[in-house]
């Protein structure tokens, strides 16, 4: 907790509150929110405000036989599904990729980007953006790129610094496409992110860009 | 004064339906259920019904899938980390997403249980739930003077459910005054102070 100093701009949040966030930036403000102390409290009253909105609604008068019916079903609900059992899974994963990373980082099926980049696509969201780690080697560079669409970037483990800062455990980073950047990983240790991209990555390095028709086909 | 008498007997109401709670809680009591019932499944169904307008059946759904989640997690609502209305309206918010994902055109995996669950209930300690309530009736009362533009994007975007662009289209404005106006009127309601 309170580890991270780069948080989701307050209208994020609230889009998070209100549950009209897609699914996959949804979960890297979930990443973020097990860091930091300051927005699990703003989310707190971010959904005070969301409840009082919804007190004040006209109510809409709901009929006596969905009621009773209701009530007699309460007999043979099945029991609430237990959480899931602690030890299960690695404790440096958040709760938000358990449905996708089982056991720990390592035993994922990690595809080489780049001498000092490796990737593994967890998802895609009904929006079609791209939900992957990436890991960076220690002292690693990821290629100069802009981007399509927004990008949104949670940092689960180590660290990186790019043309505006470093960026440590839990933060929380958009980048749009007019933001160029190289980001490079701390030489201490490698560095697990979250990516969400809303649209293909474009390398701007000269043999990068001779690479950019088949990245671009296979968002199609 | 009028205001003085409408928070009390809002108080009262939600201490009312926080005792309903605990005894469902406890003793798996129908008749306080229902009571839950009576006052929260028009609300269910009116929430519902801002996103999807004239989608009965979609919103009894709703009021359905709430309800029982509300019977099956009783125990685990805690009042110390948030006043009733407010777990409910989360657990309609997850229900809803829930439910849209489900229904969309266009499928994803993401299972949005994990993302929304939990998080949240392991929110602040007890100093800042201590001002919970307080800030709570800031908000309310902050909600009734906020500028008409500004509450019209938070009711876009809390009940009819609308992203940032979407908000944009309808109403027409570019979406960094759509931003702004969140923004502003989340300040008014001081909702983005850290203490």
């Amino acid at each position: 907790m309170d580890k991270a100093t780069n948080h989701p701009y307050d209208e994020l949040l609230a889009a998070y509150s209100a549950g009209s966030l897609p699914l996959s930036q949804a979960m890297c403000i979930s990443a973020h929110l097990e860091h930091c102390r300051d927005c699990a409290q703003k989310l707190q009253r971010l959904n005070h405000v969301g409840s009082e909105l919804m007190q004040k609604l006209k109510p809409s008068r709901t009929s006596d036989e969905l009621k009773h019916k209701l009530l007699n079903m309460l007999d043979s609900l099945p029991e609430d599904e237990p959480n899931d059992e602690p030890g299960r899974h690695d404790p440096r994963v958040p709760r938000c990729l358990h449905q996708f990373v089982k056991h720990g980082y390592d035993d994922l099926n990690w595809k080489r980007v780049s001498a000092d980049i490796h990737s593994v696509e967890l998802c895609r969201d009904s929006n079609g953006a791209k939900v992957e780690l990436l890991k960076i080697k220690p002292g690693g560079s990821a290629t100069t790129h802009t981007h399509m669409g927004d990008e949104y970037t949670v940092i689960l483990e180590g660290s990186f610094s790019d043309e505006s800062g470093l960026y440590g455990q839990g933060d929380f980073v958009v980048k749009n496409e007019n933001d160029k950047h190289t980001p490079v990983a701390t030489q201490d240790r490698e560095c697990i992110c979250l990516a969400v991209t809303e649209g293909p990555i474009q390398f701007t390095g000269f043999m990068h860009r001779l690479l950019n028709p088949f990245i671009r086909r296979s968002y199609a | 004064m009028a205001l003085m008498t409408d928070t009390t007997a809002k108080t009262d109401k939600l201490s009312q339906l926080s005792e309903c709670i605990d005894r469902v809680a406890e003793h798996r009591d129908k008749a306080a259920f229902a009571e839950l019932f009576d006052h929260y499944a028009p609300l269910i169904r009116a929430y519902s019904l801002a996103r999807e307008p004239g989608a009965d059946l979609v919103a009894d759904e709703l009021v359905q899938e709430v309800m029982t989640r509300i019977w099956l997690k009783a125990e685990k609502y805690n009042a110390r980390l948030a006043n009733l209305n407010t777990w409910i309206f989360t657990l309609a918010r997850n229900c809803r997403i829930d439910y849209l994902r489900r229904n969309s055109r266009y499928v994803t995996e993401i299972d949005p249980t994990d993302i929304f669950n939990d998080i949240e209930d392991e929110g602040p300690g007890p100093f800042q739930m201590a001002q919970q309530s307080r800030v709570q009736q800031n908000i309310r009362a902050g909600l009734e003077q906020l500028p008409q533009e500004q509450s019209e994007i938070l009711t876009k975007v809390y009940l009819e459910g609308k992203s940032h662009q979407q908000t944009s289209e309808e109403l027409k404005l570019p979406l960094g005054t759509v931003k702004s106006r969140v923004r502003l009127a989340l300040r008014k309601l001081e909702v983005l102070v850290t203490r």
